[in-house]
């Protein structure tokens, strides 16, 4: 028997009755042959209307709106993008129902896959059957599931019940993170251990250097041999492995929308991977979801971090709003000191392109990887179109010259390309950057 | 909706069926085609009609003149009790099923074992029911006033049953 749970919903049945066409025309035809017999008066057209008559009402007689519990359950809450949960509709009947089927409306990003031996049926009483859906998760984002059609009909068919039973389940899809291998480093780490090869010196395993002996070194970093050609005690330098704060900073104020996908949807491709890639690495990672709403999390590492983020990034959507929007809006403490801010934007609006300007202006080691517009838009077919179109891309390069004047690398994702040469280009900007620096 | 071939196969079951019953009267009459002929056609042409155009609405006046050809055709001969109407009439309600179940199947909709044996014992209740009234009219009775009004009496209380469990089914 179907049981309650956190993923099971009981539906309340309320039917609508709708009569076949076949009931009044059998009932007309009946009456005529009677009327025909008593006119006539002869026996065959009313043994003519008699079982028409007999079928009326049998129909009538047998017509009752089906009594069924009914449970929807899905097999999980959490599935990524690509995969198929099963969606399961468990009806109990308390009278006969001679023919019941089920329709499942979907939201948008699911599919359903019926299985050919999940047909229309007929329950007894106290019958139990689970009608099984499998469901395709197309695209990643928050679902409600559980709007189900139930369709039942009398043993003679005269009849059809129809009830629409709303016990919606959260069904979250994350995105199918690309596989990224090396991330972004960031200039500067925290205090805590991680994988992240400090620049600082201390205690670690990665040699940083040779220095004289002061007295209160340990003993054991004694380089011998340096000490024995230089005829004086020489110690090892290490660096220590540290972890970072990352912040990934998206860009919400637009969203480019063509039949092959969304800017939106890019970015947050990318911040999925970023995250997981990051947390992977014993980093924290923050998130400032920056738009027309503001949406913040605060650095933190761990697996809790991971879902709370992939919660938050399926949650994102584009609010229009027209207010201007500084960095003083962000909390304080979602952007600390030293942290690397990642940027995904199509660096179109001027609120955002400002709060990253002032960012790297405060000092925050900031990398902006630019989600492409340049697909979304159609250069046009007249010659002022065309014009058009080639000022705003100049615009945008100056732009970008803009930023890697401040010492920003501005990388360009494309859609349908891998993340990870982006990163790469990136990393390449970083360390030349550094090294023209010192 | 899952399609299969037994359902395409409905309407061209059907169809001969309502052709039979349309030549039936023809042939049990036995004279030169006259208007009862013609009536059998249109009856059968708009019952081809309803189950190809598919037309739902034409199909109640197709069962309607294939019923009216029967009964036409023996006021015509001035036939005595038809022994084969309990036959005809199990027949005609099948082919007005026959019929509805093509209509459904255009539409998506498949019959259900259930179903089809409730039309079965339907066909036969009917064909019984028949017989007993044709028995009953076999019975040498002598008519009059007082018999027309049992007669219109039981078909008020036959329309006053319909309507008692037509009210209870809504």
């Amino acid at each position: 028997m179907p049981g309650g749970g956190p993923d099971a919903a009981r539906a309340v049945t309320t039917w609508t009755t709708t009569a076949s066409g076949r009931l009044p025309a059998y009932l007309a035809l009946g009456g005529a042959g009677l009327l025909a017999g008593l006119l006539l008066g002869r026996p065959e057209p009313v043994i003519l209307a008699a079982p028409l008559l007999l079928a009326a009402a049998a129909g009538l007689a047998l017509a009752h709106a089906p009594d069924v519990d009914v449970v929807v359950r899905l097999d999980r809450e959490r599935a990524l993008e690509g995969e198929e949960v099963e969606l399961e509709v468990t009806v109990s009947a308390r009278r006969p129902v001679a023919w019941l089927d089920l329709e499942v409306r979907l939201p948008a990003g699911l599919a359903e896959r019926r299985r050919s031996d999940d047909g229309p049926a007929s329950l007894r009483a106290g019958a139990t059957r689970a009608y099984r859906r499998q469901l395709a998760c197309r695209r990643w984002g928050g679902r409600l599931v559980g709007h189900v059609t139930m369709r039942a009909r009398d043993p003679l068919g005269f009849f059809t019940y129809r009830d629409e039973t709303r016990q919606l389940l959260p069904l979250r899809v994350y995105p199918r993170p690309e596989a990224v291998r090396r991330m972004l480093r960031p200039a500067e780490t925290q205090a805590f251990a991680g994988n992240e090869v400090s620049r600082l010196k201390g205690d670690g395993i990665e040699f940083a250097d040779i220095r004289p002996f002061e007295a209160g070194d340990r003993v054991r970093r004694i380089n011998w041999r340096a000490s024995a050609r230089r005829g004086q005690l020489h110690v090892n330098e290490m660096r220590p492995e540290r972890n970072s704060d990352v912040v990934l900073f998206l860009d919400t104020f637009t969203d480019l929308v063509d039949p092959a996908g969304t800017s939106l949807e890019m970015t947050v491709r990318a911040a999925a991977a970023l995250v997981d890639g990051y947390l992977r690495r014993r980093d924290r990672v923050g998130l400032v979801g920056f738009g027309g709403t503001l949406r913040w999390l605060r650095p933190a590492m761990g697996e809790r971090q991971l879902y709370r983020l992939v919660d938050a990034l399926i949650d994102t959507q584009v609010v229009v709003s027209y207010a201007w929007k500084g960095l003083e809006v962000i909390p304080p403490r979602t952007l600390p000191p030293k942290s690397l801010v990642i940027a995904l934007t199509p660096l179109l609006d001027e609120r955002s392109l400002g709060a990253l300007l002032d960012l790297r202006a405060r000092g925050y080691d900031l990398s902006v990887i630019e989600l492409s517009p340049l697909a979304f838009v159609h250069p046009g077919r007249r010659e002022t179109e065309r014009l058009a179109y080639r000022l705003w891309v100049m615009e945008r390069e100056a732009l970008r010259g803009r930023f890697l004047s401040m010492g920003v690398p501005v990388v360009t994702w494309r859609r349908g390309e891998p993340l990870e040469p982006a990163l790469s280009v990136a990393s390449r900007f970083r360390r030349d950057a550094r090294l023209v620096r010192t | 909706m899952i399609r299969s071939r037994p359902l395409l196969a409905i309407a061209p079951a059907a169809v001969p069926l309502a052709v039979a019953l349309a030549v039936a009267p023809l042939v049990r009459a036995g004279g030169p085609p006259g208007p009862v002929a013609a009536l059998g056609g249109v009856a059968v042409a708009l019952y081809a009609i309803a189950l190809g155009a598919p037309l739902a609405g034409a199909l109640p006046w197709a069962l309607g003149l294939l019923g009216l050809e029967y009964v036409v055709s023996l006021e015509v001969r001035a036939a005595p009790l038809d022994e084969g109407a309990p036959a005809y009439a199990a027949a005609f309600f099948l082919c007005a099923e026959l019929g509805w179940l093509a209509l459904e199947a255009r539409r998506g909709g498949r019959p259900w074992p259930g179903r089809a044996a409730a039309i079965g014992a339907v066909a036969l209740g009917g064909a019984a029911l028949g017989a007993l009234l044709l028995a009953a009219s076999a019975v040498p009775f002598a008519g009059g006033p007082a018999v027309t009004g049992l007669g219109v009496a039981a078909a008020v209380a036959v329309a006053a049953s319909l309507a008692w469990l037509g009210r209870r089914a809504a």
